[in-house]
């Protein structure tokens, strides 16, 4: 019984303790500046993958729009839709 | 500081002095609550919380920093609970609102933000506990020393030595069963409030204080230790 008081009085003055102050909020704020700066840089680096991407896929396609076009208004074009309004 | 100052040269009609002249005062003996008081009443204080977390999520880094300034004793008095190794009670304080800002967007204002803020708090305690056990560091504890102190009044001993012993002595236990009793007895928690804390359902809250108290009283068989 007296070692079960002395449990809880033990207890009871733990739970005044006054623990150490601390001022945390520049270091917080410092720490999120510095993640947020990791996470444009982050954000920046697929942007240029997505530019490298679209631009590599542009090309061909200006190539190829421009081989259909030639081959739209060639002569030979011009030639196969007279004869075929002819007919 | 008053919130709201008179111009008079700014004054349109007489109804808006009468109006703006309420408010002056209002505000005013609110202050000067708040300073004799020396601390803010829950509502004022929730009602602050409520505005600087809408602010911080917009991106405002100066309200964020008024509501670290304002809970951060709180969340420091919690985490040394979890290690009275100052440079670590620091970082642990820094990581808890580091971790409330990331999830600033989950609080939905139903409880109070200390409520919200002590919860992230006891998942970074746990965490570190959980850290330290898997590096198998344990706190030192002398069961001589121990042994000698229960002879002494209670009273001879300071909190400060007192929170250190019961710090040691839970430390020998596993994380779990540390976390139940250091919320259900250092923290005067309920079973409600620590199954809030922890995350965990009623019934277990209570299987698990059951369960620690028994490993407590392996621990320590001289003392046959009922808490």
């Amino acid at each position: 019984m007296k070692n079960n008081n002395f449990f809880n009085s033990l207890i009871a003055r733990a739970r005044n303790e006054e623990p150490p102050r601390v001022q945390v909020a520049e270091q917080v704020i410092a720490i999120l500046a510095a993640d947020e700066k990791r996470l444009e840089w982050f954000w920046d680096r697929p942007l240029m993958w997505i530019a490298t991407f679209s631009s590599a896929v542009a090309v061909p396609v200006a190539v190829l729009a421009v081989l259909l076009h030639n081959m739209w208004v060639g002569p030979l074009f011009e030639i196969s839709q007279v004869i075929s309004w002819v007919m | 500081m008053a919130i709201f100052t008179i111009n008079k040269s700014f004054v349109i009609s007489p109804e808006w002095t009468f109006v703006l002249y309420l408010t002056g005062i209002l505000s005013e003996k609110v202050e000067l609550m708040i300073e004799r008081t020396g601390e803010q009443s829950p509502d004022i204080e929730q009602s602050l919380d409520i505005g600087d977390v809408r602010l911080s999520r917009q991106g405002d880094p100066d309200a964020y920093k008024r509501l670290i300034e304002r809970h951060q004793q709180e969340i420091g008095k919690i985490m040394w609970r979890f290690s009275r190794n100052r440079t670590v009670h620091e970082e642990l304080v820094q990581d808890v609102f580091v971790e409330a800002y990331i999830s600033l967007a989950t609080y939905k204002q139903r409880a109070p933000f200390t409520h919200w803020l002590r919860r992230i708090a006891t998942r970074v305690g746990y965490r570190y506990w959980k850290q330290k056990a898997r590096e198998k560091k344990f706190e030192r504890f002398s069961f001589e020393e121990w042994d000698r102190l229960t002879i002494e009044a209670p009273e001879e001993i300071d909190s400060s030595r007192a929170g250190e012993l019961l710090h040691n002595l839970l430390g020998q236990l596993p994380p779990r069963d540390r976390l139940v009793l250091t919320l259900r007895y250092l923290e005067g928690c309920d079973v409600v409030e620590t199954a809030h804390r922890t995350g965990w359902t009623k019934s277990m809250v209570k299987v698990q204080t059951f369960r620690a108290k028994r490993k407590l009283q392996k621990l320590l068989p001289k003392q046959e230790v009922v808490v």
